[in-house]
């Protein structure tokens, strides 16, 4: 049956089905736990995660696409998402988005040529007392100004995070 | 039986019904865009707000089922201050491109947005754009007109069986489209625009055609196939635009396939024979109906030449033809044909889980109740034979020193015919038909018949006289 996911997805999932009522209810973290193995979640992907939870390919694309933490594209190693909701906004998110792809070179939603960075605009993060705030992979990055955001990168460049 | 009261008007229900249709059983409309009765239920538009006594917000009709003494208001203050909101929601990005729009006329957005919605529009912002799909040769996009009531989804998915309409991303980006953008598989694809509650979703097959409000309408049924299913016949001047499917819950539900739905086209094919013609040397010659009658008078009076009747034709002229028989050939041997490989109402059944039957023919069940023996063989061999038909049924291979022809032929069937006289397609005549249930079903006149077309009783009337009077064209 596998195909494209490992042994240990199926295991993950395994473990998993008896928490919930359904296994329909599997879709999201089976999703996260494809993503984690791939970086991303290619056509193929979500193909075989439909079979394996009996449910339409199609559903699974639609709820993949609803959330927008799951890549539908490929990413770099580092994926920037900076908040852009309310609070983040009141607080300088634009100018620390407009840092961002000066900085980077690329657009909102584009990755950096060397597959470091990619950047995208992120709804509410739920830090809105430390806004604006960012993630980085799993890391909340929280209360940036345009200085510690160029620390930042600059130091995922150089290796050190 | 339980009771509620919805505006005031006291409504018998069953339980598990849901307001929409109690209210409806009352007199009382509610709107609606993503509720359909055949469909299930995802109260997601918002547009059918009601006020329940004892519930402190407004609820969705569609999804509350009506309970003992339950009070109703469809038409408090509350209420209309929802339903414009909904409205307003619903048309910040709806283009308002009525006057170039094949729904506009019989759209729900239209008629919600004239009964429920403000006069005045509020948004100044910029309406979002898409670039449509092709979705296939049934149906033609447009995402800029949708409201995401997502009927196309669930009846894709419930009805006809595959999954093929999909809603990506969310919000603002939201993209009802097919998987991939592939054109649709389901052989019912024009159900999606009879459901779609805007124009998002219309027929390519009458687009930019007639508006909707030009045309006249005849309830009839398809004659497909032997299911039968009820539509109305939308025509105007004499032309089909189109037909769609009319609720009928013991036979089709709410829908019809494409194959029924785009039948009517052969009725008004340019190929189709609408005068008497006789075989001539290199073609067909043009004849007057006197000389028609005349002609075949001369070959079959006194004989017994084979008849072949096709199961599409009505109970009524099935009686006549056999009467006919009984009168001027008697002992002449009568056989029904239809669909190849298929004699009996046994060996008709289900083509696909959904409508479509194997009989292409729609009146099987009646040939048989009227006690017509079938063709058992796909290829027939006789001295003279008199083909009787009404374009529907598959013809036969038929080995003859003379065909006779009454009825619906394309110039592609004529082949085999030595001479032709033309007959009525099932939109220009009246009549009953039986479906694979044993439901009688009538046929309306639709249309007047096209060029010198005659009805089979009126033929049939011609060849008993001793003299072929023929009047004017009905």
């Amino acid at each position: 049956m596998a195909k494209n996911l490992s042994e240990k997805f199926y295991t993950v999932m395994k473990k998993l089905e008896p928490r919930y009522p359904s296994k329909k209810a599997l879709i999201l973290p089976a999703l996260h736990q494809a993503q984690e193995e791939c970086g991303w979640l290619p056509a193929e992907v979500m193909e075989e995660i439909g079979e394996y939870i009996g449910v339409h390919p199609a559903q699974i694309r639609e709820v993949a696409s609803f959330y927008t933490m799951y890549n539908l594209k490929p990413v770099g190693k580092n994926h920037l998402r900076i908040c852009t909701n309310v609070a983040c906004c009141l607080r300088g998110s634009d100018e620390l988005m407009g840092f961002a792809e000066k900085k980077l070179g690329i657009k909102c939603g584009e990755t950096t040529a060397d597959g470091l960075f990619t950047l995208s605009e992120e709804e509410c993060l739920g830090a809105c007392t430390t806004a604006p705030a960012m993630m980085a992979n799993d890391d909340y990055v929280e209360s940036l100004d345009v200085n510690s955001l160029n620390d930042y990168i600059e130091k995922i460049k150089q290796g050190v995070k | 039986m339980p009771k509620c009261m919805i505006d005031g008007k006291e409504v018998e229900f069953t339980a598990g019904e849901n307001l929409v249709k109690v209210a409806k059983r009352a007199g009382v409309e509610i709107p609606v865009f993503c509720y359909h009765p055949g469909l299930s239920v995802v109260a997601q538009c918002r547009m059918c707000y009601v006020e329940v006594e004892k519930m402190p917000k407004l609820q969705t009709a569609c999804s509350t089922m009506a309970t003992e003494g339950m009070v109703v208001k469809t038409n408090s203050e509350n209420v209309k201050k929802g339903r414009a909101g909904t409205m307003e929601f619903l048309l910040l990005n709806h283009p308002l491109d009525c006057p170039i729009c094949d729904k506009a006329g019989e759209c729900d957005l239209q008629d919600n947005s004239y009964g429920y919605g403000s006069a005045y529009m509020r948004g100044s912002e910029e309406r979002r754009t898409y670039v449509d799909v092709n979705m296939g040769p049934v149906i033609q996009k447009n995402m800029n007109r949708c409201i995401h009531c997502t009927r196309c989804i669930r009846f894709g998915d419930e009805i006809a069986g595959i999954h093929e309409m999909v809603a990506i991303k969310r919000g603002n980006d939201i993209d009802i489209t097919t998987i991939d953008g592939k054109t649709l598989q389901t052989e019912y694809a024009g159900n999606y625009s009879d459901i779609c509650p805007t124009g998002s979703l219309t027929l390519k097959d009458f687009r930019f055609k007639k508006r909707a409000w030009m045309l006249k309408k005849t309830t009839t049924v398809c004659e497909g196939c032997s299911k039968g299913c009820n539509m109305e016949i939308q025509h105007e001047g004499d032309v089909i635009y189109r037909c769609v499917p009319l609720e009928n819950l013991d036979v089709n539900r709410y829908w019809m396939c494409d194959e029924g739905r785009f039948n009517y086209q052969h009725t008004q094919d340019p190929t189709r024979i609408i005068e008497p013609k006789v075989k001539a040397e290199g073609g067909w010659k043009t004849i007057s109906w006197e000389d028609g009658i005349l002609g075949i008078k001369e070959e079959i009076d006194g004989q017994k030449p084979t008849f072949l009747v096709g199961s599409d034709l009505t109970q009524e002229e099935l009686t006549h033809i056999k009467e006919y028989i009984a009168l001027q050939h008697p002992g002449a041997t009568i056989q029904h044909f239809g669909t190849p490989g298929l004699t009996s109402t046994q060996q008709d059944g289900a083509l696909d889980q959904i409508l479509r039957m194997k009989s292409k023919t729609s009146n099987l069940n009646g040939a048989e109740k009227l006690g017509i023996a079938p063709l058992m063989n796909d290829t027939i061999k006789a001295d003279t034979v008199v083909v009787m038909s009404a374009g529907r049924a598959k013809l036969p291979k038929i080995n003859a020193k003379r065909v006779i022809a009454v009825g619906v032929y394309l110039e592609g069937d004529a082949s085999q015919f030595d001479m032709i006289l033309p007959g009525l397609a099932f939109s220009e005549k009246d009549g009953t038909i039986v479906n694979h249930q044993g439901i009688e079903q009538k046929l309306k006149r639709a249309v007047l018949p096209r060029g010198k077309c005659k009805s089979l009783s009126e033929v049939l009337m011609l060849l008993t006289n001793k003299k072929a009077r023929v009047g004017a064209n009905p």
